[in-house]
């Protein structure tokens, strides 16, 4: 019985390692820590040594389990790369919150993509500077090539030296999988640096970030008069339409986020009331028609293939 | 066609130097002949100067056959002026090279002993006597001078000695006194040097070549430690670092890395190069191994000491510099940039890349810079050429269009900001420039863009072009 009891120990423990290397809470893990908290609540937040940066809004804090990490990658991903002024955007003002928050010299690094560049612009200082970061605050890289992006990706969340990386690519490269993922996902976890992955235009990915965000364009809130009523058709603090894609939690989460580059605070967007599903529809909805070429198609089989015929 | 080098066996049978081609083929038809390469001699050339910066650091072309070499204070370091340059010739006489040498305490008695006398090690005691032989072509003077000293029967050097000065400068020229007073030594004449000389340098000699870069780069560590007590005499610290390898069979290759931060620490220094060695490893051939490593401070900056906090916060400046260091070494000095504003109000005059190398030291300037301040917004990203949009049903004469087309996509354009007129800067730009009339427009979709109309509408003339210049969050 002892034996068994021993066993069961060292099964937990082990548990216990592989969950603290996977960064996930276990479910008695968990059980136990809530019951540690209600029993002493000052202990249980010496006990968490998971950095995170809380963003002040109920909703979003819940869903990502107290805040932004602050030791791994979190995924930023747009549906086109005519979205990259909102994912920039949305990547930036992380960026610039945290900054915030951070009362040190030390810059945020922007390792741009070089076609990305092309197709959406480089971040501007002025704009960045009423965005929230002072043309101080940013250092640029443009590395050629994607091995030398992770390259200086790794580089920049192992020295420590920064406040946050943001990392740019485009699409879903081949060379930037789940082990490369996986191998700067460790370093930020062990240098305890945070490292925003900003998508162009790509497609869900298995990664190792531990959460993802989907941030579409959404109209700007409308700038405020200082006696407090709204000017009309003006155009104000940019607003990001997100849906947490990946995350511990089973229930995805949509919302728009308005950012306020002079107080750096996020808030929630005025209509966020109302649940909003629909993404832009498409442009043609329906079935697709097969394109015939010099003779009738064959008309498309119905229904979906449960199984294939035999073979032999 | 004319000869203008010969080799031993061809100067044996008589032929000379700007002799016709075609005559010495009517003399001899089995020569040999190769077209002349300037382009092949000069990079000959100053590969065997790079070679002899063991040396000295102060080499210096001369001509398309020479080289001076200024070894003031050099030769005790390799036993003396003798056994200098019996080295010298010993050492490039491996490598195939028929070279004739003197040391002497001016450039033009070395210069006409070299190519008219024996060469050799000539004190300062018979300079006279060594010069008073040689014919005057050993005063680097030009033909017609020669060939009127010739005509009065001046053909020595010994023959000018004697005779008054004013006379002859009257005849020939100042030129013929200068050239004969640097002979003598009487006047000084300076080289110049093929590099700048290194600020410090420190070097370290090898009986066995190395070949590995790990070797390399521990060597570097331990020379880096020889140069830290010179740099803390001095209390400056590196900026750049020039590691020099000497390859055995005389090939020199020179590897320069630059720091952010004045640099002392030996640690940093070596991290610094086997960055580089690892970007420029498929350039470096280290063949049968390198004989000689050196590590010169090219530039150098005051060093501030910084006392260390006991909390050991103090240190994340350091590891940015060393950061910048890193990845400039690595990828180049242009990967990793900085944005430094700009006085101007045209938006994309207002920013300047610099790499971030060079802006620490900007940095800590005290005073800002002035900055034109927009009262408006100004886009998150900026692209470099506007691209240019099809604007539909504009309000005419200053209004944003309703739709606009932009990469082939219609944008209909719910709210609009603007506009804000920007003018050209006449004193940097054209006349004809034209004043732009900036929105901020937001489409459908929600996204914003920052459009600007080129010029007016005028009636008569054809309608202005629009363009896109960045994109808001």
């Amino acid at each position: 019985m002892a034996e068994h009891a021993t066993a069961q120990e060292t099964l937990f423990a082990l548990r216990e390692q592989i969950a603290r290397l996977e960064g996930k809470s276990l479910p008695a893990l968990a059980a136990a820590e809530q019951a540690d908290s209600a029993a002493d609540p000052e202990g249980r937040k010496a006990k968490d040594n998971q950095p995170r940066l809380p963003f002040g809004i109920t909703q979003m804090d819940t869903a990502l389990e107290g805040g932004l990490p602050l030791d791994g990658i979190t995924e930023i991903r747009s549906l086109l790369m005519g979205d990259a002024g909102a994912a920039s955007g949305f990547a930036l003002s992380l960026a610039s919150y945290l900054k915030a928050r951070q009362p040190n010299e030390v810059p945020v690094l922007w390792i741009g993509d070089v076609v990305s560049t092309q197709e959406a612009g480089i971040p501007y200082s002025v704009g960045l500077k009423q965005f929230g970061l002072s043309s101080r605050d940013v250092l640029y890289a443009s590395p050629r090539k994607l091995d030398d992006a992770l390259w200086l990706a790794e580089t920049a969340v192992a020295s420590r030296a920064l406040v946050a990386v943001i990392l740019e690519i485009r699409g879903n490269p081949r060379h930037f999988g789940l082990t490369e993922s996986r191998r700067l996902g460790l370093r930020a976890k062990a240098a305890g640096r945070p490292l925003f992955l900003l998508r162009h235009g790509g497609e869900e990915e298995a990664s190792s970030a531990s959460f993802r965000f989907l941030v579409e364009p959404a109209p700007a809130a409308p700038r405020h008069l200082p006696n407090g009523s709204v000017l009309g058709g003006s155009i104000g603090h940019p607003v990001f339409r997100l849906t947490l894609e990946k995350s511990r939690n089973p229930a995805p989460l949509s919302l728009l986020l308005e950012w306020n580059p002079y107080e750096r605070q996020f808030s929630l967007g005025k209509d966020t009331g109302e649940a909003f599903s629909f993404r832009n529809p498409p442009a043609h909805p329906g079935a697709r028609l097969p394109a015939s070429a010099d003779r009738q198609d064959r008309a498309p089989a119905l229904g979906t293939v449960m199984a294939f015929e035999r073979a032999s | 066609m004319r000869l203008t080098a010969l080799d031993e066996v061809s100067e044996r049978l008589g032929l000379k130097r700007g002799q016709g081609l075609a005559e010495a083929r009517a003399m001899f038809p089995k020569i040999d002949v190769a077209d002349e390469d300037d382009a092949a001699d000069q990079s000959l050339l100053e590969a065997i100067a790079d070679w002899c910066d063991r040396y000295t650091p102060l080499v210096a072309l001369d001509g398309r056959e020479g080289l001076f070499l200024d070894i003031t204070g050099c030769a005790h370091l390799f036993g003396g002026e003798e056994a200098l340059l019996k080295d010298i010739l010993g050492r490039l006489l491996q490598m195939g090279f028929d070279v004739k040498g003197a040391i002497s305490s001016s450039p033009g008695l070395s210069w006409a002993a070299c190519r008219f006398g024996r060469g050799g090690v000539i004190a300062d005691q018979v300079t006279q006597e060594v010069l008073a032989p040689l014919p005057v072509n050993a005063l680097r003077i030009d033909e017609t001078t020669i060939a009127s000293l010739y005509k009065l029967g001046l053909k020595r050097i010994g023959d000018l000695l004697p005779m008054p000065r004013a006379p002859l400068a009257r005849r020939f020229g100042t030129h013929l006194l200068l050239r004969l007073d640097q002979a003598l030594g009487n006047n000084e004449e300076a080289i110049s040097p093929r590099r700048p000389v290194a600020a410090l340098s420190a070097e370290r000699r090898l009986a066995e070549p190395i070949q590995a870069e790990e070797h390399i780069l521990q060597l570097t560590g331990q020379i880096a430690i020889s140069l830290k007590s010179e740099l803390e005499a001095r209390g400056v610290g590196g900026r750049v670092f020039e590691l020099v390898l000497f390859r055995v069979d005389g090939r020199v290759f020179r590897i320069a890395a630059g720091a952010s931060q004045p640099l002392q620490d030996p640690k940093r220094i070596s991290s610094l190069f086997s960055e580089r060695l690892n970007a420029v490893h498929d350039h470096l051939d280290a063949g049968f191994g390198f004989e000689l490593l050196r590590l010169n401070v090219l530039q150098y900056d005051i060093f501030k000491i910084l006392q260390g906090d006991f909390t050991g916060n103090g240190d994340s400046e350091i590891s940015l510099a060393d950061f910048v260091d890193r990845v400039s070494a690595r990828l180049g000095a242009d990967c990793l940039q900085v944005a430094e504003p700009k006085q101007s109000h045209v938006p994309e005059r207002a920013e300047v890349f610099v790499p971030a190398i060079a802006a620490r030291i900007v940095r800590e300037k005290p005073e800002e810079i002035f900055t034109f301040v927009p009262r408006s917004d100004r886009p998150l990203r900026l692209f470099r050429h506007p691209e240019p949009v099809e604007a539909f049903a504009a309000t005419v004469p200053d209004g944003p269009p309703q739709r606009f087309r932009w990469r082939r996509i219609v944008h209909k354009v719910i709210r609009a900001e603007g506009p804000e007129r920007i003018s050209p800067e006449w004193w940097h730009d054209e006349e004809d420039a034209e004043e732009r009339d900036y929105f901020r427009l937001e489409s459908e979709a929600g996204r914003r863009f920052w459009v600007f109309r080129a010029g007016h509408y005028v009636a008569g003339k054809t309608a202005p072009t629009w363009r896109v210049h960045g994109i808001f969050a």
